[in-house]
């Protein structure tokens, strides 16, 4: 890979440069990474490389490898604090994303998150379109013995987002999570549906919930949701197969909102915080490569 | 883009000339969400052909380029081998057993709910069908089904003769789905039902116990279709998903393995013009596109246009 190729070649020059960032563009877009950010990498690293203002030797090679890791945390990095709920008080927590990326699943290991860090913890459920949505909810929280509301017979999400809240909050739930239909921007009525659940349920976070298989769509998509409501946090699902998920860098500086945590699998409890380093050094294609930047 | 690199000269094509022109081409596709390295292979077998080529006064290289990647996509999108499931259902009718598909892929692709609007156009066409409720871990997955099931029954009603046009077969949870859909068929075929669709959880491409347990599924009931379902939104995992679900078919399946046949492609109304997915599936498989989910609703299905798929892509 790129970053190991670089250390092994006596030369720095401009051409090596010019092939160590052809591969690590390689790799980033085969990750899912927008290209237009990769793109844009590439001509920051560009700038940011001086040969002439370089020392020799082994410090050149560094001064790249870290030039580029850094670079890409910082796209990860909204430079905003992540929201964090209040003891004590009814935090409400609202969930949004595409169809099917993993919102109803990661609601119940959110609240079991809280649950088991002794947060009194409850879940709604505001799907009243997708076939089963209700059913789904309930089977995963009673199981992780969540508190849950949710209805078979009244059709208006809103209504139940803000019965349930309301019942919630009387019953002091310090956080309180709304689980949402799936939409799609391209749905007028759909992403007008979730604003008007939004307002009235008045959200603390709103957390954009995304499949990390999702490729150059994504940068829309999470545009479009965040222009719509207030999206405050990110949620990456699906990260114990394959995927990279490069899309996330997208859905960062869409919605200008951290990356809070990621999904693992399909068990309750298959959540995990986020962790910049690991999850960049899997974008570039390696395991891990702290070793070489600590040096 | 392709305006961009308008450029008049000499008439053979030289690897120097094109490689510009390719580079812009295979960033034009991946940001439409082709795969990387199918852009990539692409844009190469595209500039081999090319080369060494005389490219006529009066055309551009540019037009060249764009001439030859639209044949290639074009020839990519078109099936050699056209499935006409009704056709084969038929068939099937004739030899007095029910045919079977079973409908496979990652989670949260969208396999129940187009197994349920497959489901609306069978019964549009007069076909009784039985759904095999064989994901059995998944909370909900048995109610979504059996919800589809209910709105079904609701929309086509009854045969005359007071039998019904679909039902749902269900053993619950936790159960061991090979076995369910086994006892689907059975009893699909004692009933008189045409075909069974078999719905599967979502399971990751590269979770071994997962796929193995899928392989088995496959070599205990031979269905007559697999479909491969796989969302427009998904990038490079394209790739690796329907490769290594063929893989797993092939390896954990016994004898004589059951693969994939076809494609559905769901969420096409989510992705605007990157339609890229459709070349990444069909390329890495050489399988038909066999449906396309664009919506929520039943009748939200349709058949792949490569033509304007192409013309999307090149745009
Ligand atoms: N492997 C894996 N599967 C996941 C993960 N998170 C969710 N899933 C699965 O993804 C599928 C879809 O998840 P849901 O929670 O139903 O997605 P959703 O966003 O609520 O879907 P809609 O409500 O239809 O929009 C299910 O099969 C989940 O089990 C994850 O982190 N890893
Ligand atoms: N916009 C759009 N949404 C779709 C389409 N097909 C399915 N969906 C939605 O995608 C979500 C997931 O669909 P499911 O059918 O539950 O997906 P699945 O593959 O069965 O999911 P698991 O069984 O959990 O792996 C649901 O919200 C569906 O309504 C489509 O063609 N367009
Ligand atoms: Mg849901
Ligand atoms: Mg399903």
């Amino acid at each position: 890979d790129a970053i190991r190729h670089m250390s092994n070649s006596t030369v720095i020059d401009e051409e090596v440069l010019n092939a160590m960032l052809k591969e690590i563009c390689t790799a980033l877009l085969e990750s899912d990474v927008n290209i237009k950010l990769v793109q844009k990498l590439r001509t920051n690293i560009r700038s940011l490389i001086d040969f002439d203002e370089m020392a020799s030797g082994l410090n050149k090679r560094r001064i790249i490898e870290k030039a580029v890791f850094n670079e890409l945390c910082n796209l990860v990095d909204p430079n905003v604090k992540p929201w964090t709920p209040t003891k004590g008080k009814q935090n409400v927590i609202m969930f949004v994303g595409l169809q099917g990326s993993g919102k109803t699943t990661t609601c119940t290991k959110l609240a079991y998150h809280y649950q088991r860090k002794g947060w009194k913890a409850c879940l709604v459920c505001a799907d009243t379109f997708r076939a089963g949505a209700f059913d789904q909810l309930k089977q995963n929280a009673t199981k992780a013995r969540i508190p849950f509301y949710g209805s078979y017979t009244e059709a208006d999400p809103v209504v139940i987002a803000a019965d349930g809240v309301e019942k919630f909050k009387k019953e002091h739930f310090e956080i309180i999570i709304v689980d949402t239909s799936g939409r799609h921007k391209q749905e007028d009525s759909l992403f007008e549906e979730m604003l008007q659940v939004s307002n009235a349920v008045e959200p603390d976070n709103i957390i954009f919930v995304m499949d990390a298989s999702i490729g150059q769509a994504c940068e829309a998509q999470a545009r479009a949701f965040s222009d719509k409501v207030d999206v405050g946090s990110v949620i990456v699902t699906k990260l114990d197969g394959h995927a990279k998920g490069g899309g996330a860098l997208s859905a960062v500086a869409a919605t200008k909102s951290p990356i809070v945590y990621i999904g693992t699998g399909e068990h309750i409890d298959d959540l995990e915080p986020f962790q910049t380093r690991p999850f960049i050094s899997k974008l570039l294609g390696r395991g891990d490569i702290k070793g070489l930047l600590d040096k | 883009f392709f305006s961009s690199l308008m450029k008049l000269g000499s008439s053979t094509i030289t690897t120097e000339s094109l490689q510009p022109v390719m580079e812009q081409m295979k960033n034009h596709l991946i940001e439409k969400n082709v795969a990387a390295d199918i852009a990539e292979k692409l844009c190469d077998s595209v500039a081999e052909s090319l080369k060494g080529k005389s490219k006529g006064t009066f055309s551009t290289l540019s037009a060249v380029v764009r001439e030859s990647l639209q044949a290639a996509l074009t020839k990519i999108l078109s099936p050699s081998r056209r499935l006409d499931i009704l056709r084969d259902i038929k068939k099937a009718q004739s030899e007095k057993r029910p045919y079977s598909m079973v409908f496979c892929g990652v989670n949260g692709v969208g396999k129940s709910t187009n197994l349920a609007k497959i489901c609306f156009w069978l019964l549009s066409n007069n076909v009784r069908v039985l759904i095999a409720a064989c994901d059995t871990f998944r909370a909900g997955a048995v109610e979504q089904l059996r919800t589809h099931c209910r709105k079904l029954v609701a929309i086509h009603g009854e045969l005359p003769d007071g039998r019904d046009r679909v039902k749902l077969y269900e053993r619950g949870y936790g159960k061991n789905d090979a076995e369910i859909a086994q006892t689907a068929i059975k009893f699909a075929r004692d009933e008189g039902y045409d075909v069974v669709l078999i719905d599967t959880a979502g399971r990751m491409q590269d979770n071994e116990p997962l796929m193995r347990s899928l392989a088995k599924l496959m070599e205990v009931n031979k269905p007559d279709l697999v479909l491969f379902v796989g969302e427009a939104l998904v990038g490079n995992e394209a790739v690796d998903q329907v490769s290594n679900f063929n893989k797993s078919l092939q390896n954990y399946g016994g004898k004589d393995p059951r693969t994939i046949d076809g494609i559905v492609l769901t969420k096409f109304d989510t992705i605007d013009d990157k339609v890229g997915a459709s070349i990444s599936l069909t390329y890495t498989t050489g399988q038909p596109i066999v449906f396309v989910g664009t919506g929520q609703n039943y009748s939200d299905l349709k058949t792949l246009n490569a033509q304007s798929v192409v013309q999307m892509l090149l745009k």
